[in-house]
């Protein structure tokens, strides 16, 4: 069957577990003014951006081929657990003819789950199934290690741009991998790739950190987010997201009285300030500006899409743990409004907070 | 022979001009009314500048803010580029040196800065909403036919409180409908408004800070007696207003730039008063080398590309 999948991240991953159990794998176009225009036309108008942007790229993978669409539920009452629902009755409604296999936590409806396996699993043998399961594990480990690696790079490199174009390099070598012999000799590429990027030296004490924290989407999807990774990156900030596609699957493929998982860890950072699951990622949020302050970040930028409650809740929380800790956070709200000069305003005038900090006077 | 440091704050309302000489007096400004033509306000600003020095002047350095401040910067020569909101902290914490809140109200945006020990700690921005800006005054002066000048004194002549909703224009509209029929009268109904706009702004940009005195309140709708007495009445303490209001962000970027030159000791890269007599020639093209689709401003002068800006890759801005 012709499957695809949200785009979101580093998509080759998907591409690469879906094709490895044999299916003919149609890639999504990455999101684009676009998909942003089918999106918002055919989605209720209070919807969050995120519902918007997966819709606008279902309707542009199903416009190519898709038959099946694999996707994972929300859990807690934040409205992305309805996002399937919502999603495959308006392209229904609009003639989009296409199926949904919808994976929520095997650990709410074991059956459920199970079927979708089967589904997915098609007629690959379950040695297959475990063996392409690991070795996208291990793709997904490395991918990460090298993007965090990029992360640091793109803030001193020398040619504006370099860096990015290596990633894009780096994720093609993994496209192209299909064997855990070929993943080894793509990560050891991609090491050199970035290790050749001529640099800008900076001296230790003047090199600025900044975590990026927020609910899953807007943090991960770059072409929706201004690009803040490399906006940051231009102006000489090392970044490092609140997620990474490896810390979910730990914590989300785990039952809970076994799971030692890094998100566990910064769930319970947060929870002196949000002690309940109140949805989305409100929790992992003021987890992470915990977590980074503690590990000597200059600062936090905020990501939520506009109208998001949980990230709305976690946001009034934010002057507290400022205050608290000392760490400035900048909350910038993600909606189809592509002008960026505003938001840059923002940026900026953070980054010359955060600077004025280090030498006690506006700078 | 006299040095003096330029500050150019190129806004949507309004385009202010200051010039510093070296103790860091104001010994020349502007504010010019920008009508949807940063370049041309710049250029007339600079002619009316160099009528008014001395024709021995040195100019040291310039500093560009403001939402033109990247454009202007490049036709200019300008040394420092800096956002409003540090051009503007720098400037009050220079004027009034233990501020700790600041409110600034412009034509379409505002802004609230926290500053403590000289050091901007936290700020907001508003661009979203119409209701807390120099804008909305604007529009309903106009629908009371009243000239904005005369809004302040009127609202203090007021003499009974009347409350309007401050939420939204769209809601004050309909307010103000309602209670001129009410009977209330042209002053009292201005008042209701710049308490509305107010109570918008300490919602909208206040939440969740905590707003100490001293209070600085500039931009251009610091004119305004009616708002200066509404953040009186909200806050409960006396609101400074600087000499120089609406003018900061001009002012904060000149002292800026007069650092930058003083510390750095280089020469600064200003084109000259001939920049007012140069044909700059911006335009916008979308990029179609990948899917971002970028809108990329290149700046011309004499056919000849000076500046690009607004790509993603940096395939425009390094092609130069």
């Amino acid at each position: 069957m012709k499957v695809s999948f949200p785009y979101m991240g580093t998509t080759v991953v998907y591409k690469k577990l879906l094709e490895l159990l044999g299916h003919e794998v149609i890639m999504p176009p990455k999101p684009s003014q676009r998909t942003i225009n089918l999106g918002v036309k055919y989605s209720p108008e209070f919807a969050c951006f995120p519902l918007k942007v997966i819709m606008g790229s279902y309707m542009e993978a199903v416009e190519k081929g898709t038959e099946v669409i694999v996707t994972s539920g929300g859990h807690g009452p934040c409205r992305a657990g309805f996002y399937e629902r919502v999603h495959s009755r308006i392209l229904e409604e609009e003639d989009y003819n296409v199926e949904f296999i919808v994976f929520d936590s095997m650990f709410r409806d074991y059956k459920k789950f199970l079927q979708n396996v089967l589904r997915i699993k098609g007629d690959s043998s379950w040695y297959k199934v475990g063996k392409s399961l690991m070795l996208v594990y291990d793709m997904i480990k490395k991918l990460d290690v090298l993007e965090k690696e990029v992360q640091k790079t793109r803030a001193y490199e020398f040619k504006k741009g370099e860096t990015t174009r290596a990633w894009e390099k780096i994720q093609n070598l993994f496209d192209r991998a299909y064997t855990k012999k070929a993943m080894e000799e793509a990560f050891e590429d991609g090491k050199e790739l970035l290790s050749q990027i001529k640099q800008v030296p900076i001296a230790e004490n003047k090199k600025v950190k900044i975590g990026i924290v927020g609910e899953i989407y807007v943090v991960m999807e770059a072409s929706i987010n201004m690009k803040l990774e490399e906006v940051l990156g231009s102006l000489g900030v090392e970044v490092e997201r609140s997620q990474y596609l490896t810390q979910w699957i730990n914590y989300n493929a785990l039952p809970k009285f076994m799971n030692h998982s890094h998100e566990t860890e910064i769930l319970s950072k947060g929870e002196r300030y949000i002690p309940i699951e109140i949805g989305g990622h409100a929790k992992q949020t003021v987890g992470h500006i915990v977590d980074f302050s503690e590990r000597g970040f200059d600062g936090v930028v905020h990501l939520m899409p506009f109208g998001c409650l949980p990230e709305l809740v976690s946001q009034s929380i934010v002057p507290k743990i400022t205050a608290d800790l000392g760490i400035p956070v900048l909350t910038l709200s993600i909606d189809e409004q592509t002008g960026t000069t505003n938001n840059l305003t923002r940026i900026e005038a953070f980054l010359d907070l955060i600077k004025g900090k280090r030498v006690r006077k506006i700078s | 022979m006299q040095d003096i440091y330029l500050g150019i704050d190129v806004g949507s309302v309004s385009t202010n001009i200051v010039a510093l000489n070296n103790e860091g007096e104001v010994v020349h400004s502007q504010y010019i009314r920008t009508n949807g033509q940063p370049l041309e306000s710049v250029k007339n600003g600079l002619r009316e500048l160099k009528k008014n020095i001395d024709q021995n002047t040195n100019i040291k350095g310039v500093g560009t803010t403001g939402s033109g401040r990247q454009l202007v910067g490049v036709m200019v020569g300008a040394d420092v580029i800096k956002n409003e909101i540090t051009a503007h902290a720098t400037a009050t914490a220079q004027v009034v040196p233990d501020v700790k809140t600041i409110f600034e109200i412009g034509g379409q945006d505002s802004k609230i800065i926290i500053i403590e020990n000289q050091m901007v700690v936290d700020f907001a921005m508003n661009t979203v909403c119409a209701a807390g800006t120099g804008s909305f005054l604007d529009h309903q002066a106009e629908r009371l036919g009243v000239p904005i000048e005369k809004f302040g004194d009127m609202a203090l002549a007021a003499e009974r409180d009347v409350r309007i909703a401050g939420r939204c224009t769209v809601f004050a509209e309909s307010d103000m409908i309602a209670k001129q029929q009410f009977g209330f009268s042209k002053g009292e109904i201005i008042r209701g408004l710049c308490e509305a706009l107010v109570r918008n702004y300490i919602n909208n940009l206040g939440r969740g800070k905590k707003l100490e005195p001293p209070f600085v309140f500039q931009g251009g709708v610091a004119a305004n007696k009616g708002i200066k007495s509404a953040f009186e009445k909200e806050i409960g303490h006396e609101v400074i207003i600087p000499k120089y209001f609406n003018i900061m962000g001009a002012l904060g970027s000149a002292i800026l730039a007069k650092e930058l030159m003083e510390e750095t000791g280089s020469d600064t890269n200003f084109r000259g008063f001939e920049a007012a007599d140069l044909d700059f020639m911006p335009s916008t093209f979308e990029c179609g080398g990948c899917s971002n689709n970028c809108e990329v401003i290149k700046v011309e002068l004499d056919k000849q590309v000076i500046a690009m800006w607004g790509d993603r890759c940096g395939k425009w801005t390094n092609s130069l």
